[in-house]
């Protein structure tokens, strides 16, 4: 592996256990001694290395793989076979809302999640960034998060994401809600912390996003990687899908 | 040490949800043994005329009973619950059974404190014997984390778990002898009581506050086997599982 290189994966597979039970889940094991689990592979035989401060998009119809993908990367799931090697450090993979506890506050997120992203409690910075770039008001962050609609929870959940600095940041399609304002506000943002030559994973199913964000970019389709190339040649893979 | 700052973060969580609108908030961990045993005295008092100071021998009883069924139901829908957590940070899963578990203890230290108070009009005898529950505590801790290791893990899979747990509790709770001495039963029905791993627990614990005489060796050894063997069963089981945790939730 180069010296270089921040993430290589050589022939990674990765498979989940199907539950193959319906309704009547108990008698169809004892009378048809069917197998509960049954294994459906979801990656096959994926291979590509990512640079340091390379950017990669991850374009895909749904269902094609990608979350899996992205949480392999991070580690969250352990492949079945094949050679993952990472140098780096990981922020917090980016999903709507992921890990919010609806009963909470905003500063009770804030401060819960801080500390399972292993940022230390003195940085007290660390809440004022998120409150500052969230742009919620002080009243706004003392409610639970149940009672905030979806364009406030995607600016929280984004907004703590960015506080861990990391050698990789995953961004897996979050731009599409949140107005227009903090929308252009995160692509600035992103754009800031991969000038600092952090590399990015972005996954949408907008070619635009990708194309602003991305230098190469990939095109799973059922599991498998089906093109590689430049964020612009697999833009136009991905739209002839459809 | 990354991950006991993570477990300290996810405890304090679970602390704060659990009272999260409620009035009295933490008081309720004392308030519900108290309401059992008011049934108790109704309806059960006078029927074991044989129990030297009831109340004390109920209440110290229920308070370990509720220790460990709180944890259990708490703790069950754990891993399916975190599943946000889960899928988009990388802390290892036994984290969240053991926040629950530290959880509760913080809530099983404030009803303690409280028992040990309220007690002191119905003859509890203070004495340096009372530190016995440090250990006591401890093991049932150690059993408890192998139950809900066991529990949380396969009712990814299987969500009937959930359920099934809801009508085996009543079923422990009343094959402990928590609410009637332990006299009342003989014969085969003792042999199942001696089956059920909560009653070494309950009766060890029962005895620091309540019998003349400390609890024997023997019970200490039994509570420690017993206490060991469900972990290393809990604690196989999810190890076995918490690689398919994130495709099932």
């Amino acid at each position: 592996m180069n010296a270089d290189t921040l993430i290589s994966f050589d022939k990674v597979s990765v498979s989940f256990w199907q539950n193959n039970m319906g309704i009547n889940s108990i008698k169809d094991l004892i009378t048809k001694r069917k197998k509960p689990f049954s294994s459906k592979t979801i990656l096959k035989d994926i291979s590509f290395e990512v640079k340091r401060g390379e950017s990669m998009g991850i374009l895909g119809r749904n269902g094609s793989g990608k979350s899996t993908l992205l949480r392999t990367i991070a580690g969250l799931i352990k492949p079945q076979d094949g050679i993952i090697k990472v140098n780096g450090s990981f922020a917090p993979i980016l999903a709507i809302g992921a890990g919010l506890e609806l009963e909470l506050s905003g500063y009770e997120n804030i401060s819960l999640l801080l500390s399972l992203y292993g940022t230390s409690r003195k940085n007290t910075n660390a809440g004022e960034e998120i409150k500052e770039f969230s742009e919620l008001s002080e009243d706004v962050l003392r409610m639970p998060v149940k009672r905030y609609s979806s364009g406030m929870v995607a600016r929280l959940a984004f907004s703590i994401s960015l506080a861990k600095q990391a050698d990789i940041l995953i961004i897996d399609e979050v731009l599409s809600v949140g107005d227009q304002g903090f929308q252009a506000k995160c692509m600035d943002k992103i754009h800031q912390i991969k000038a600092q030559g952090t590399t990015i994973l972005f996954v949408s199913h907008f070619p635009d996003g990708v194309l602003k964000i991305c230098d190469t970019a990939i095109l799973l389709e059922n599991g498998q990687i089906t093109h590689r190339g430049t964020a612009k040649e697999i833009c136009d893979n991905y739209t002839l899908l459809f | 040490m990354q991950n006991i700052t993570r477990i300290y973060a996810l405890s304090k969580r679970n602390v704060i949800l659990r009272y999260k609108n409620s009035l009295v908030g933490f008081f309720w961990g004392f308030f519900k043994p108290l309401l059992y045993l008011l049934i108790f005295i109704v309806i059960f008092a006078a029927q074991f005329p044989s129990v030297n100071n009831y109340i004390l021998y109920a209440t110290s009883g229920l308070i370990f009973w509720f220790f460990f069924s709180n944890v259990t139901n708490q703790a069950i829908g754990t891993i399916v619950g975190s599943a946000g957590l889960i899928k988009s940070l990388n802390i290892p899963p036994v984290s969240f059974p053991i926040s629950e578990l530290v959880g509760e203890l913080f809530n099983f230290f404030l009803t303690l404190v409280v028992f040990l108070v309220v007690m002191y009009w119905f003859g509890i005898s203070y004495s340096l014997r009372l530190l016995l529950i440090v250990p006591c505590t401890i093991l049932f801790s150690i059993f408890s984390l192998g139950v809900i290791l066991l529990l949380s893990s396969l009712n990814v899979f299987f969500r009937d778990i959930s359920i099934i747990w809801g009508t085996v509790q009543p079923a422990l709770f009343y094959i402990t002898p928590i609410a009637y001495p332990e006299s009342l039963l003989q014969g085969r029905n003792m042999f199942i009581i001696k089956c059920n791993p909560i009653y070494y627990f309950i009766k060890l614990g029962r005895g620091i506050f309540n019998d003349p005489i400390a609890p024997s060796n023997r019970l200490w050894a039994y509570c420690a086997i017993i206490a060991f063997v469900m972990y290393g069963i809990g604690a196989f089981v999810f190890s076995r599982l918490k690689n398919q945790f994130i495709s099932t939730i």
